[in-house]
């Protein structure tokens, strides 16, 4: 009765920001109008880079085991659900344990709702809703053939490490030929802020600005903003 | 055969001694308070036997599942939390802590308001049955126990009935008052409201598409069907004592009881669980309750505060406990739980672009 | 008197925008559905494939139709919100005719007769060209056919003109002089086998989403992605090459490209020789236009520009694409026609992998240019003013040579001459011009002024609130009917559901002013497929020529490219196969491009540059996406975006309130500060209405050619916002997300 389920893809440098996938999410009839799946703006004030986030589908899932209501159920394929309701009592331990930051508590509801692959679309056989319109198939929902044989200058990897901490995945995510490991290495991400001096010398490649702005005589830069990653709209009503 | 050996060795490798302890210690227990409850049985009403033994196989298995789920690191450190911050002092002023537990039984067990805000529909389904096993419950235990009897009483001007609770004759009712009629058509009532209620829930089952195509038969449908059973077979025993001058009562009767008693050795293994289960909420008011005025974990990427400290620093411990290591690379670091969950995933995205070089290849 | 008769926020209250994301069924649990209409998304010139669900009368949601070729199911967030518009509570239900008070409801006779006396009474007064037709290409082609036979036989007035005139006639304008044809030359499958793309003023990825998808196919097989925008768009910011140019310079900037692969030998010269003629002016025009001299001008390296130039010389296989970055310019069509030269230097074009096309923005942008909806051009892509196309026309239409009204007025003129008092009336279908129209004080001014304005929408849009009658028309899911999409397939738009309440089709709105105009005989029309298959006769010989297309062939087909000329006939993906232009002498002609400056650049007084695009989550005017929650959350107002070094210079914190300033007007807005523009220049996106008008500072100076005026080129300054200026934004903002009341 249940059809075979495939594999999801996630290639994030494909990924426009248009939120398609978001609204999308909204129409699974197990979602009823609340988007699962995140996009967030990775740095708004240096470029539009956006990073889709569904669930990853761990093999062995943060979120079921840091779950002290024993709510949070893999089925046999792999597919890591939505909290069980009767049993869910809305601690947010899943929010705050995964790795991926996919889960979302809602405190009325006393209810975490994830991103299920769109179970009652995959189990009848169709792709989920977030990776049949995304424009962009920075979200892909298909066999391994397929995958390798479109993209062929990149591959699926399915292991990522946070610090000492290996997670496997069933969601793929496509990473490029020599690369074996999805390594997250956040203590040296929250550094990675430049200084005004390389700062003024990409402007100075990539700009001929004279009589108006000379990239040098501009200081001090406004380099916090790089950490302001708060979304825009409405902020300063 | 073979593989029933297999599946008795594992369970035997799996059963908790510990939970298997407090089981016995509880069933033991409960046993011990129908004998003394009964005055040494000598209020037990031997036809309800089945429904007993069926009673005490079911606080087994519930005391054992309670007692093994207790044993996970994150319930119990949830356990611990709850209890200590239900009696810290500082939640003791202006008795803060019994006006929590007051506001969240009234609503997380009481009205069940987080049901209305996913359905009202499903509220008042489950509500119905909610409300409706309670009272059977209610009504079921201590007769079943030889807890509660009822004796005749005077004949003239009016038949009374005594009502005995643990040997001890507490009120006396006229068969023909309104009390005794509710007394009497207590589980009557009781199955007016759970049919109803399976009714509504199973209506949702069908024609939600949503639901249809999670549930799963013995997770979602059976203990509807096992409700069901037991609502409409009780109806059943009381058209025919009532209506059919006992028609085919016998046979009801027993039919009534395997139903009951099949619940009843349901109740630890599945979706019923959670009635014993659900409690554990409370603990999580105390835990906002304690925290709502603390300074938050602040995420070091989007320099917003976002949970309360106590827990990331509990899940820290959790986590390691169930042999998770997300700590950074010197102590200096913040713990990957210690980023917000937008963080991470904004750090995700850095990380990939840095993968890539910020181009596309 | 076109003039409001209520505070604006009385309309506001009224009639919307008010942001509503709930389906008609709600959330909980949506039914199992009647049918699935597959129809098109209306939103953009990709008119992809969706599948409408549709429940006792009503659309209850959507389902990606994975068949449908082009996106196979793929769509933006417009598209799958897009249901939510068809049942939305702002809805208009009845005619609205103008009282001292706001509008009053009225019968759809009443309102008939108002319309008919005052057309009437303005003709009889000043003439049938003072009363005139405003039109927009959100509407099917038999619509826009419609729209154009209806202003010129039923209104009588040669002052008829579309929306268009700001979207795309630049683009028109340019590859009807190089290819003596107007429609991107491939379809888009050969996008990915291209080994190098280029983007020229083209937010594909915020505009046209659905597109992105072929173009990292392209680079999927290793294809090299040049963008040349002011802005880091999404799909800039992993190109290979990103020119980041000074707003207004691209014609420069194609030129020193040009002067590269000249110098460098990268010409195919059997190409240039055989098929293209005014070469030597070409070659000749370009001699001084160095990189260095280019640099200059466009404020970029020119090792980039060599870079660029030899990446593209050296290809193989390429496809360039264009969009409203580089057409709505005063240089609109010399900007294209540089980029042309390009392309036909390279003799790449109209092989596999070798492509050249405009993306067009509007829903029906390709169909609706092409039959008779514009001021100087007949059915058919057909001029107004060639004998020979005239009488094919009129034979077609049963009329005489003086029946037929010659060229008008094109939109922004229209719009001058009413504010001069030269036309006195209009018709207004599809168009919001206070949102749309270049320099929207003027605009507001002329329209106040007009004796009679009648708006048919679906929605009360900023322009409608202005209007003495509102007619409440149809959406694209009311009516049947095809469109042409930006690759130049024409794809089938099918009617799930009726309008509500009284509203009517726009088709039966128009047959029956035509009617009571006394012109039932040349509008009697069995359905839409009666109307397009005359369609079909009227544009067989043109060059957009649909006789060979019918409903059923687009339906089986799932679409079909024209140029078709017979039944028989394939339909024509790509142009040019064998390698003879559709100019009357068959070859490709080279324009020279000499560059000169936008009608507006920065001084001391404005020293910036202004320029607006668009948000993914609007389309156009905004008048349906913004009254779509989920889209209104995500975009709810405009915002300016500053480099943080310009932001740094003048003091300003991101998110600061800010005004903007032009010599035509003033715009309060939030501040983004991103690196990704540059810092002489700033943008905001011009989806919003009255104060929010990004329109309020552009100017009006048209291309001499195409009459497109420069939305994208203007001189500006930016200072914070006084306390009155924030209190009034803080204020609209806040009505931009007035919930409806269910």
């Amino acid at each position: 009765m249940i059809a075979p389920f495939k594999e999801f893809f996630i290639d994030f440098q494909r990924c426009i920001g248009c939120q398609a996938c978001v609204a999308g999410c909204a129409e699974c009839h197990t979602h009823r109008g609340s988007p699962m799946i995140h996009v967030d703006k990775v740095d708004p004030a240096v470029s539009p880079q956006t990073v889709p986030m569904l669930c990853m589908h761990c093999k062995v899932p943060t979120c079921a085991m840091v779950c002290p209501a024993d709510a949070i159920k893999q089925d046999e394929n792999g597919i890591v659900h939505s909290s069980l309701k009767p049993r869910c009592i809305s601690c947010s331990n899943c929010e705050l344990a995964c790795p991926f930051g996919v889960p979302i508590v809602d405190q009325k509801k006393q209810q975490m709702q994830k991103c299920d692959m769109c179970f009652d679309r995959t189990s009848a056989g169709k792709k989920p809703m977030c990776a049949t319109v995304c424009p962009t198939g920075a979200l892909f929902y298909g066999t391994m053939e397929e995958m390798k044989r479109l993209r062929p200058h990149s591959k699926p990897i399915n292991k990522w490490r946070f610090g000492k901490q290996l997670v496997e995945t069933r969601v793929w995510v496509m990473v490029p030929l020599d690369v074996e490991e999805m390594v997250v290495d956040w203590p040296e991400l929250l550094k990675g802020v430049e200084g005004p001096v390389d700062f003024a010398m990409k402007l100075k490649e990539r700009f001929q600005l004279e009589g108006f702005v000379d990239p040098e005589s501009n200081e001090p830069l406004p380099f916090n903003m790089v950490n302001d990653t708060k979304d825009t709209e409405a902020q300063f009503l | 055969m073979h593989k029933l050996v297999e599946t008795i060795r594992a369970l035997r490798h799996e059963l908790d001694g510990r939970s298997l302890f407090f089981a016995t210690i509880a069933t033991l227990l409960l046993a011990a308070a129908i004998v003394v409850g009964s005055r040494n049985l000598f209020d037990f009403d031997s036809a309800l036997i089945g429904y007993c033994f069926a009673s005490l196989f079911a606080a087994f298995g519930l005391v054992y599942r309670y007692s093994v789920w207790l044993s996970k690191p994150p319930t119990r450190k949830y356990w611990h939390r709850g209890w200590q911050l239900c009696f810290s002092p500082r939640l003791w002023k202006n008795l803060r802590s019994p006006r929590i537990l007051a506001e969240a039984v009234t609503r997380k067990i009481v009205v069940q308001d987080f049901i209305w805000y996913r359905s009202p529909q499903r509220w008042l389904g489950h509500f119905l049955i909610a409300v409706g096993c309670v009272l059977a419950a209610a009504i079921t235990f201590p007769l079943v126990f030889g807890w509660v009897h009822f004796e005749q009483g005077q004949i003239e001007p009016t038949i009374t009935y005594i009502v005995y609770v643990l040997g001890f004759p507490v009120r006396e009712l006229d068969v023909k008052g309104a009390e005794a009629w509710v007394a009497l058509h207590g589980l009557i009532i009781a199955s007016f409201l759970v049919i109803p209620g399976v009714m509504l829930a199973m209506y949702r089952r069908m024609v939600d598409q949503g639901a249809a195509a999670v549930q799963r038969f013995g997770r979602d449908l059976l203990p509807l069907i096992l409700l069901f059973a037991v609502a409409f077979t009780g109806l059943l025993l009381w058209v025919s004592y009532e209506f059919l001058h006992g028609y085919f009562y016998s046979a009801l009767a027993q039919l009534h009881a395997w139903t009951v008693i099949g619940t009843l050795i349901y109740l630890p293994f599945g979706k019923l669980f959670h009635i014993f289960q659900r409690p554990a909420s409370l603990g999580i008011s105390y835990y906002k309750a304690a925290n709502a005025d603390k300074e938050p974990a602040q995420c070091p990427v989007t320099k917003q505060g976002f949970a309360p400290k106590m827990q990331t620093d509990d899940l820290k411990e959790v986590l390691a406990e169930l042999e998770f290591d997300y700590s950074g690379k010197t102590d200096a670091d913040p713990a990957w739980n210690e980023v917000s969950p937008r963080g991470r995933r904004i750090l995700i995205g850095r990380a990939y672009s840095k993968m890539r070089h910020g181009k596309f290849d | 008197m076109a003039r409001l008769s209520l505070p604006q926020q009385d309309y506001i209250n009224e009639y919307g925008p008010h942001v509503s994301d709930l389906p008609v069924t709600g959330w909980l649990s949506k039914p199992e559905p009647d049918a699935m209409v597959k129809t098109h998304c209306c939103f953009c010139g990709m008119q992809c494939g969706i599948k409408l669900a549709v429940k006792d009368g009503k659309v209850i949601g959507f389902e990606p139709w994975e068949e449908f070729p082009f996106n196979e199911g793929r769509l933006c967030p417009k598209g799958v919100k897009r249901y939510m518009q068809t049942h939305h509570p702002d809805r208009l239900t009845d005619p609205l005719i103008r009282t001292e008070h706001g509008f009053r409801k009225a019968t759809w006779d009443e309102a008939f007769d108002l319309l008919i006396s005052k057309i009437k009474s303005i003709q009889e007064r000043h003439g049938k060209n003072a009363f005139s037709m405003m039109s927009g290409v959100s509407l099917s082609n038999e619509k826009s056919y419609l729209v154009g036979k209806f202003a010129r036989l039923a209104l009588q007035t040669a002052n008829l003109d579309y929306n268009g005139r700001f979207c795309m006639v630049s683009a028109g304008g340019g590859n009807k002089k190089a290819f003596g044809v107007d429609r991107a030359a491939n379809s888009w499958a050969d996008i990915p086998k291209a080994e190098v793309i280029f983007l020229s003023g083209t937010n594909v990825s915020e505009c046209f989403p659905t597109l992105t998808h072929y173009i990292w196919k392209a680079r999927d097989n290793g294809a090299k992605m040049i963008v040349v925008d002011p802005r880091v768009t999404p799909i800039a910011r992993t190109a290979d090459y990103h020119l980041q140019i000074r707003p207004g310079t691209d014609s420069a900037l194609g030129q020193a490209l040009l002067h590269e692969l000249i110098a460098n030998d990268w010409v195919d010269h059997d190409f240039v020789a055989n098929y293209c003629t005014g070469w030597d002016q070409l070659r000749e025009s370009v001699k001084e236009c160095t990189p260095e001299w280019a640099g200059h001008i466009c404020g970029v390296t020119p090792q980039l520009i060599r870079e660029v130039a030899r990446v593209w010389g050296t290809a193989k296989t390429s496809f360039l694409m264009h969009a409203r970055g580089i057409e709505q310019q005063i240089k609109g069509v010399e900007n294209v026609l540089s980029l042309i030269n390009i392309v036909l230097v390279t003799g790449r074009i109209g092989r596999e992998g070798c492509g050249y096309g405009t993306i067009t923005g509007q829903g029906n942008g390709q169909g609706g240019r092409e039959h008779g909806h514009k001021c100087d051009q007949l059915p058919g892509n057909r001029d107004i003013e060639n004998p020979a196309h005239r009488e094919h026309i009129c034979k077609v239409w049963g009329i005489t040579d003086e029946e037929l009204p010659h060229k008008g007025k094109t939109a922004v003129e229209l719009f001058e001459a009413i504010q001069a008092k030269e036309i006195h009336g209009m018709i207004n279908i599809c168009c919001n011009p206070l949102v749309s129209h270049p320099d929207t004080n003027f605009l507001r001014e002329a329209v106040q002024g007009m004796e009679f304005f009648c708006v048919i929408d679906f929605f009360m849009s900023e322009t409608a609130r202005y209007a003495d009658l509102v007619l409440p028309g149809s959406l694209h899911e009311e009516e049947e009917g095809t469109s042409t999409t930006a690759e130049g397939r024409v794809v089938r738009i099918r009617a799930a559901v009726d309008p509500p309440g009284n509203a009517r089709t726009d088709t039966s709105i128009l047959l029956e002013i035509a009617r009571r105009l006394g012109k039932e005989k040349l509008f009697s029309y069995k359905d839409n497929e009666d109307i397009f298959n005359e369609l079909r006769r009227a544009s067989s010989g043109g060059t957009a020529d649909y006789g060979g297309i019918t409903w059923k062939r687009i339906e089986d087909e799932m679409g079909v490219f024209w140029p078709c000329p017979t039944e028989g006939h394939p339909g024509t993906p790509r142009l040019f196969e064998d390698r003879r232009s559709f100019h009357p002498d068959g070859k490709f002609h080279f324009h020279a491009t000499p560059y000169r400056q936008s009608f507006e650049v920065p001084n001391e007084e404005y020293p910036l540059y202004y320029t607006s695009g668009r948000s993914v989550f609007h389309y156009l005017s905004g008048t349906q996406t913004r009254r779509i929650k989920f889209l209104v959350e995500k975009a709810p107002g405009p915002v300016c975006e500053m480099h943080p070094m310009l932001a740094t210079k003048l003091g300003f914190q991101n998110r600061q309130i800010v005004t903007v300033e032009s010599r035509r007007g003033t715009i309060t807005v939030p501040l983004q500060i991103t690196e990704g523009i540059r810092p002489d220049t700033v943008f905001v996106p011009y989806h919003w209405a009255e104060n929010l008008a990004a329109n309020q500072l552009t100017v009006r100076a048209l291309d001499p050619i195409s009459k497109m005026p420069e939305f994208k080129v203007a001189a500006c300054r930016v200072r914070s916002a006084t306390k009155e200026e924030a209190d009034r934004l803080r204020a609209d903002w806040k009505n931009l997300s007035q919930e409806a009341l269910a």
